[in-house]
């Protein structure tokens, strides 16, 4: 459907294919925008590279392995230790002592490819690349071996790398191949780990039948979580949560995570999906591989947090379970509402944008409205169209969502909407201050937790400080214009 | 609820998650007790045969990232620039990121957005496309076209696709869409070298391709190098005390540390950043100063073979004797006298050694970051008396260890110098030594802490702590600033406080 006249961005007029990725939502028939497709060359789009999504997204918080990245340096310093994934494994700093920094963002490893290892390949280097981190740093529960565009164009055979290397160490070794070149977007990335971890850890796991759980040990109540990632520690209450439900947490896909319970996932009873962009793929191989089924979730604001906890109580049907469910909610809520009541007050009809990569616009979509904020409008990363029926369904009519939008698109939407907060990212967080409008990061959050009940009050305080600090008040001094 | 003293009033996940009202505060990470788990049950020393770079192939914790990086950053020093990068879009995003993590600031570059095809076909659509819509929504007054690993492995043309570009966008908006934005192009293969040649390439490139000879001017060319904003700053200070005035390349000063002011134009562009008719100019001067060698010395080489421009090269005018340098080298050059002010700020810095040597004396120090900084530090640490005893570039320089065998022959010392390699095998040699203060990047946060050695953050990248980036290391002032922080820090970590009062 064509939007109207008003919400035409000017900073499109001369590329006008862009006008595709704008729709105003409709919660009967749903508008979607033309989504996961290319982007124009030179529109200063904030997306990044596949090999972002595999390795920053959905690999980096894996907690007890060596990610070792074939490639020049530079992509592997880009990776290290930069999202604020977290976990509470640690390797060891010296005797009795443990890292300062958790295992999974503390190291950078690469096989630093140099422009004879273009020329002549780069697969010897990589195999004796493994072998040494193996040996320096001890103690990995695998190895995961990530290409890039270099690795990727020099073609090398890194399965068979991968096969032999995990021969000699007797622990996993997965390639996980995903150069930036090879999608539109981080997304790609996010499905290529799913598939090829999935199908390497299905052949391990029939060639090493120990890693899987035996039937003795396998509790009624085991479940997975899936796509969440540990941002500033959610599992803090995330965990808890369920186990407070009767429920047993066999693993997180991947969030702080040990490859030995990575490979226990398929024996759980269910699954509980978060990030739905970028994880429903491996739940999905999954539920037709093991027959495990999954709940689709959302950790974040009061309603659907109890939502996902009522869900799983209904799953496993005892009446005992889902009894604990209300309880659990009627407590939580007591414990946030003096905080979130706070909140609420000083927030109520503030106008908030956001941006992020996807799930996020309709994670939080609910969470604005509980704390009494409108959307004014909303803009994702690598969104697809399954996006956009769940941001659909949940905005109020006639909300304006950009897709993958550009720098100047942003600058444009502040600009016209004029919200009182934006939610972004960390790239974009400066440009948007540099026009007066504060925000609180999205990706990595700003003093989190954010995630379940008690996480929400994190979120909303940020929210509160982004809007109430006094420096804009400064900002906006007439006699200093 | 009771909480055990030794989590220092930290709620481990059971407390948070009974505590019966959150706060209105909320409660954040740093309240938490996370419990760290051990990898492996216990400690495994890492083989010491293959810890050293030289004895292995793997590569962990490097000290360097990719050539486009030090070619983004000397372009985004220049007015009116966009970075335009020919590779997917990883190596423009993570870029971004890199600089807005350090410089707290928004930076715009662009990208030719590879995808599968373009690694089949190659990148000539991508760039025509991409320069057409990027000059047709932003017109940028320059376009630094950067190549990556991806686009110079396929081969892309870069010189013919530009020229169809042109021709395609003189088509279609008429011959004066030409005289609106210059062009440099940048190859950057990162399997050549680090950001630190990337940078020292991007001045070599720009400067062929602005710098004309026209009359002569009464100026001085100034590369900077990867230094800071503040530190830029600082040299136009000491050009204004001298009564020099000065071009300078790749001014970041007046783009990566903008105002907030409203209103704001749109789209964002910051106010400075060298102009392209002092780019011009540059071939007019009298001398050029490239403060890294590293980083800048190829460009001040081109003006000496092309222009007859004398060169200077290094060092980096940091700690007293490499000022006194710069200072001279000015003076020389110009003809103009030593100002005054500047033999008080000189006075200044040594007035402040001399009343510090005695916390600063015999302090052994272990240096780690960008060959050119690494280097001036060290001969700085040595002025005041400390012991360099490991000093890591991880970028390979024979400049670095000319300079730094230089000082420390000067101060009769013999450090450990580790040319090119990793972090990994510089913090290795550090844990095993008895070190009492680390110079280095944020990278050296983690190593600090783990060593229990003191850190004092100097050169590229420092993103964990602010203002940084704001602040002069060069010049007297700089030296100044610098040595207050190393005493601090000692007095911090080695004195008690009954000992620092007077
Ligand atoms: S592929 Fe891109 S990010 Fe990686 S090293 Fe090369 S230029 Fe840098
Ligand atoms: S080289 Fe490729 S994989 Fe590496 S950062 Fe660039 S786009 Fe991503």
């Amino acid at each position: 459907m064509a939007i109207p006249e008003k919400y035409r961005l000017k900073c499109d007029f001369t590329i006008p294919e862009r006008y595709k990725h704008h729709v105003l939502t409709d919660s009967k028939k749903p508008n979607i925008p033309a989504c996961n497709i290319k982007t124009l060359p030179g529109d200063m789009t904030e997306r990044g590279c596949a090999f972002a999504g595999a390795r920053g997204v959905v690999g980096g918080p894996i907690g007890d392995c060596i990610q070792i990245i074939h490639s020049p340096a530079g992509c592997a310093w880009y990776q290290w230790g930069t999202r604020r994934n977290l976990s509470d494994i640690y390797a060891w700093s010296g005797p009795g002592r443990l890292c300062n920094d958790s295992n999974n963002r503390r190291r950078a490893v690469t096989t630093d490819l140099q422009a004879k290892d273009v020329v002549f390949g780069g697969a010897k280097k990589l195999e004796e690349a493994c072998l040494e981190a193996w040996r320096l740093l001890p103690g990995a529960g695998g190895i995961l071996i990530y290409l890039t565009c270099t690795s990727g164009l020099i073609g090398d055979d890194c399965s068979s790398v991968a096969e032999k290397v995990e021969k000699e160490i007797g622990k996993p070794v997965f390639v996980i191949d995903s150069p930036g070149f090879c999608g539109v977007s981080q997304s790609t990335g996010h499905h290529h780990f799913n598939v090829q971890f999935y199908n390497q850890a299905v052949k391990y796991r029939e060639a090493h039948p120990e890693v899987c759980m035996k039937e003795e040990e396998k509790g009624p109540y085991d479940i997975a979580i899936i796509g969440e990632f540990n941002m500033d520690w959610d599992l803090v209450y995330i965990k808890p949560l369920f186990e407070k439900l009767g429920c047993r947490i066999i693993g997180v896909f991947t969030g702080g995570e040990r490859m030995e319970n990575l490979l226990k996932i398929p024996d759980a009873k269910l699954n509980v999906l978060h990030c739905q962009r970028s994880c429903t793929y491996i739940s999905d191989l999954i539920a037709n591989g093991f027959e495990v089924p999954y709940v689709k979730a959302s950790f974040f604001g009061k309603e659907q947090m109890a939502k996902v906890l009522r869900d799983v109580a209904d799953f496993f049907g005892s009446a005992e379970m889902k009894e604990r469910a209300e309880q659990i909610i009627g407590h939580e809520l007591e414990v946030i509402s003096p905080a979130i009541d706070f909140y609420r007050e000083r927030l109520a009809g503030k106008r908030v944008g956001m941006y992020v990569g996807g799930p996020r616009v309709w994670h939080w979509q609910k969470v604005m409205k509980e704390l009494g904020m409108k959307v004014a409008f909303s803009m994702c990363t690598f969104a697809h169209e399954d996006d956009y029926e769940k941001i659909n369904a949940r905005a109020e009519e006639g909300e304006f969502i950009v897709d993958n939008p550009n720098e100047f698109e942003i600058e444009e939407c502040l600009d016209k909407f004029k919200p009182d907060l934006f939610l972004t990212g960390l790239k974009e967080k400066y440009l948007c201050r540099k026009l007066g409008v504060p925000t609180v990061n999205s990706h990595s959050y700003e003093k989190g937790p954010y995630a379940c009940f008690r996480g929400m009050v994190n979120f909303a305080r940020d929210i509160y400080q982004g809007i109430y600090a006094p420096v804009w008040k400064f900002v906006r001094d007439k006699t200093f214009i | 609820m009771t909480t055990p003293l030794k989590l220092n009033g930290r709620l481990t996940i059971k407390d948070l998650n009974a505590l019966p009202e959150i706060p209105i505060e909320g409660i954040t990470y740093d309240q938490m007790y996370i419990e760290k788990q051990p990898i492996c049950p216990e400690y495994i020393a890492p083989d010491p045969n293959i810890i050293p770079s030289s004895k292995r192939t793997v590569v962990i914790d490097p000290g360097r990232i990719c050539m486009p990086f030090g070619a983004m950053w000397a372009s985004v020093g220049v007015h009116g620039c966009i970075p335009f990068v020919q590779g997917a879009q990883g190596c423009t995003t993570y870029p971004r990121y890199t600089f807005s993590r350090i410089f707290r600031e928004p930076v715009s570059i662009a990208t030719a957005s590879f995808q599968e095809d373009t690694a089949v076909f190659g990148g000539r659509k991508n760039l025509i496309e991409g320069l057409r819509n990027l000059i047709i929504r932003y017109h940028p007054e320059v376009i630094a076209i950067v190549t990556v690993c991806s686009s110079e492995i396929i081969g892309d043309d870069m010189e013919g696709y530009l020229e169809e570009a042109q021709d395609a966008l003189e088509e279609e908006l008429g011959p004066d869409v030409l005289e609106e934005t210059q062009f440099v192009i940048i190859h950057t293969p990162s399997f050549e070298g680090s950001h630190v040649e990337g940078y020292n390439r991007a001045a070599k490139a720009f400067l062929k391709t602005m710098a004309r000879r026209t009359t002569p001017n009464n100026k001085v060319n100034i590369i900077p190098g990867m230094i800071t904003p503040g530190d830029i700053r600082e040299i136009k200070h000491i050009l204004r005390l001298m009564d020099i005035e000065g071009n300078i390349l790749f001014d970041i000063s007046g783009t990566l540390d903008c105002p907030l002011r409203l209103p704001q134009a749109m789209p964002y562009y910051p106010k400075g950043g060298t102009k392209a008719e002092d780019m011009k100019d540059m071939g007019n001067s009298m001398m050029t100063f490239a403060l890294c060698p590293d980083e800048g010395g190829a460009g001040a080489r081109y003006l000496e073979k092309r222009f007859k421009i004398p060169a200077a090269i290094g060092p980096v005018p940091l700690g007293i004797h490499n000022t006194d340098i710069f200072i001279k080298d000015l003076a020389e050059a110009t003809g103009r006298p030593i100002a005054d002010e500047i033999k008080d700020e000189r006075g200044i810095l040594i007035d402040a050694m001399a009343d510090t040597f005695h916390y600063t004396m015999g302090i052994r120090v272990a240096i780690y970051g960008d060959p050119d900084i690494a280097a001036a530090a060290t001969r700085f640490c040595c002025e005041l008396g400390m012991e360099p005893v490991l000093i890591g570039s991880g970028t390979e320089s024979k400049q670095f260890v000319k300079d730094v065998w230089a000082a420390a022959h000067e101060y009769n010392l013999k450090p450990t110098i580790l040319n090119g390699s990793d972090m990994f095998e510089w913090e290795d040699y550090l844990k095993k030594d008895k070190i009492d203060l680390i110079l280095g990047n944020s990278k050296a946060a983690n190593v600090s802490k783990e060593a229990d050695v003191p850190l004092v953050r100097i050169g590229f990248p420092i993103y964990d702590r602010v203002g940084y980036q704001r602040r002069a290391y060069v010049g007297y002032r700089g030296g100044e600033y610098l040595l207050d922080l190393i005493v601090n820090t000692i007095l911090d970590s080695k004195f008690p406080d009954d000992r620092v009062h007077q």
